[in-house]
């Protein structure tokens, strides 16, 4: 029997083959924490006694959640972060103004490579997979990774989806990440590596792999990732000068399932409240009023993505009823865009530009809702109380759409832009 | 460790919220983590007398998606705090390892399981061996039980005790590599 890209990871990593559903202690090569919870991970070490890591080397920390601090609570959270990271030696650090998303950065800056295995606090790092990476979520045991090198994993399965087809005018990769999610459901998925190929991914970007890889740990899969091909090594190869591991799966893999999906019929689609995979075609919610919106999140806030939102932003204005939020998601991001121009259209727009990382989609620390209001985003999730407010209705859409929404201050479908 | 549980049967359907169905959220974002302030205030919000009329030994059978939503641990500690166990025809995957963490016997991906008994009748499941017997209606059904690895780490207690041994068998491995050299 062959192996899925998952299980020759595993193998690779723990020098010995494994297959589905064993469960091992693999050693991550990078594990990552994100600003909101380095005090918490500390307490934890010290109440068990731990006082040195298993590789520090190994272990990056990022600001993004929160890279401007808000409040005095917070100010005195970066300070105390900046302290753990000097006491345990922890090698790789952006602060504030430097990396900007710990979910994207890594792959910009060639610290994370196809055939890698990651372990992370936060749920999104599954957009490593944008490059072959097998990157998994780990929450209440990170502690246990950071001071013993692994926790226990079962081996998961993988579900293949082939990709086919091209997208249409007006629709984005978003969109496709959107239904994909609703159209594989949660029972299919359920603790599997949803792995990507087919001859629909020749045209889709770094950037779009970034928001394939992170809609399914939304529903409940373990990870995701696409499989290494000619557009992940041409990126690899600009920003990495080892070799390449270009990981695949065997013909006789043992997958759960193997999806063919067709990229050609998908228009642009929201996801309703108050989950991710309540998706629906632009249709049903047309003209509902919104007033905030926010372009940005591990998600899709690439360059292409802000690109997207810049088409249709270049000379108009946004909605008097709407404020716009724009997040690059890096700093590198943030640099391209303004080379391009792209932040000039969208300070002549009337969006607000805000630091790199994660932006109101980290709970809203920053450009949260008001009871009662309605956004239309290209943040991760759309439970009641994310952006603050208990009451205020979040929808889901593309780049595109939340642009096109914000000029007309209702949800509008961005075709008519494209 | 005690793996047979007897005990009545509370059944609950699909798409149990771990914040609000199972657990107020109140308590995750207070970091409370005793078993027995949670065990209180379990299931309130769907039944407030839930508390007062389990037993140690009942068995919760839940339908899918059992402790959706933010994996957060304080339900399932709850479950524990009363001495209860956990049947569900689908368990989330952060909520999957919260119910290890927490130390709690529980089956899951037990299809059908609540069409196999009703609220008060008498069950009797064996969490190391994945048996399922309804008394009431003189039923058996045989699930996947956990993993032997996993039910290692629920006979100790959890995640924080599974922690501490592993920690402490790496010291006496390290000290057994220094005392060599």
């Amino acid at each position: 029997m062959g192996q899925t890209i998952t299980e020759k990871i595993l193998s690779r990593v723990l020098g010995r083959s494994v297959s589905a559903g064993e469960i091992v202690h693999p050693v991550p090569e990078l594990m990552t924490v994100h600003d909101w919870y380095v005090v918490n991970f500390d307490k934890v070490l010290q109440e068990f006694g731990v006082t040195k890591l298993f590789d520090p080397d190994r272990v990056l920390i990022s600001t993004d959640h929160e890279p401007v601090a808000v409040t005095p609570q917070s100010s005195e959270r970066q300070k105390r972060v900046r302290e753990i990271v000097a006491k345990y030696g922890i090698k790789h650090f952006y602060d504030v103004g430097r990396g900007g998303l710990g979910h994207i950065f890594p792959v910009e800056e060639g610290l994370v490579r196809p055939g890698m295995f990651v372990m992370a606090y936060d749920v999104h790092v599954t957009n490593f997979g944008a490059v072959g990476v097998l990157a998994i979520p780990v929450v209440v045991e990170i502690p246990e990774v950071l001071a013993l090198g692994s926790v226990w994993l079962r081996v998961p399965e993988t579900v293949r989806v082939n990709l086919s087809g091209r997208l249409k005018a007006g629709t984005s990769v978003r969109d496709v990440a959107q239904k994909l999610i609703a159209d594989l459901g949660d029972a299919l998925v359920d603790y599997t590596v949803v792995e990507f190929g087919g001859p629909g991914m020749s045209a889709i970007d770094i950037s779009g792999r970034h928001t394939l890889c992170n809609t399914p740990i939304d529903i409940g899969a373990k990870s995701a990732l696409v499989e290494p091909d000619a557009v992940i090594r041409d990126y690899v190869a600009q920003v990495y000068a080892g070799p390449i591991d270009m990981v695949a799966s065997d013909a006789d893999a043992n997958f759960r399932d193997v999806v063919e999906y067709d990229l050609s019929d998908i228009g642009p689609q929201v996801a309703i409240p108050p989950t991710p995979d309540k998706v629906v075609g632009i249709e049903t919610v047309l003209g509902r009023t919104i007033h905030h919106a926010f372009v940005g999140s591990c998600a899709s806030g690439n360059l292409p993505d802000l690109r997207d939102a810049a088409r249709v932003l270049a000379g108009r204005k946004v909605a008097p009823n709407v404020r716009l939020y724009v997040t690059p998601a890096t700093q590198n991001v943030a640099r391209a865009a303004a080379r391009e121009g792209l932040m000039e259209i969208f300070h002549e727009a009337g969006a607000v530009m805000t630091a790199p990382g994660c932006g109101p989609c980290a709970g809203g620390r920053i450009g949260a809702l008001a009871e009662g209001e309605t956004s239309i985003n290209t943040g991760t999730r759309n439970d009641y109380g994310r952006l603050v407010a208990k009451t205020a209705e979040i929808y889901l859409a593309s780049p595109l759409t939340v642009a096109a929404s914000a000029v007309e201050g209702k949800i509008a479908d961005p075709r008519r832009y494209c | 460790m005690k793996w047979i549980y007897r005990g009545r049967c509370w059944k609950f359907g699909d798409n149990l919220g771990i914040d609000g169905d199972i657990m107020p959220l109140r308590f995750a974002l207070e970091r409370e983590t005793d078993p027995m302030v949670l065990k209180d205030h379990l299931m309130s919000e769907i039944d407030p007398q839930f508390a007062k009329k389990v037993a140690p030994g009942d068995i919760i059978v839940a339908g899918k998606r059992f402790g959706q939503g933010n994996s957060h641990i304080q339900g399932f500690l709850g479950i524990r705090g009363h001495g209860l166990a956990l049947v569900a025809e689908s368990i989330p995957r952060g909520s999957y390892r919260n119910a290890i963490n927490a130390g709690l016997p529980f089956l899951s991906g037990c299809i059908g399981a609540t069409a196999l008994c009703e609220t008060g009748n008498e069950l009797e499941v064996d969490f190391e061996s994945g048996r399922f017997t309804n008394l009431t209606r003189g039923t058996e059904m045989r699930y996947a039980p956990l993993p032997r690895e996993l039910l290692a780490i629920v006979a100790i207690g959890g995640w924080k005790e599974h922690f501490r041994r592993r920690l402490a068998a790496a010291a006496c491995s390290a000290q057994r590599v220094g005392g060599s050299s």
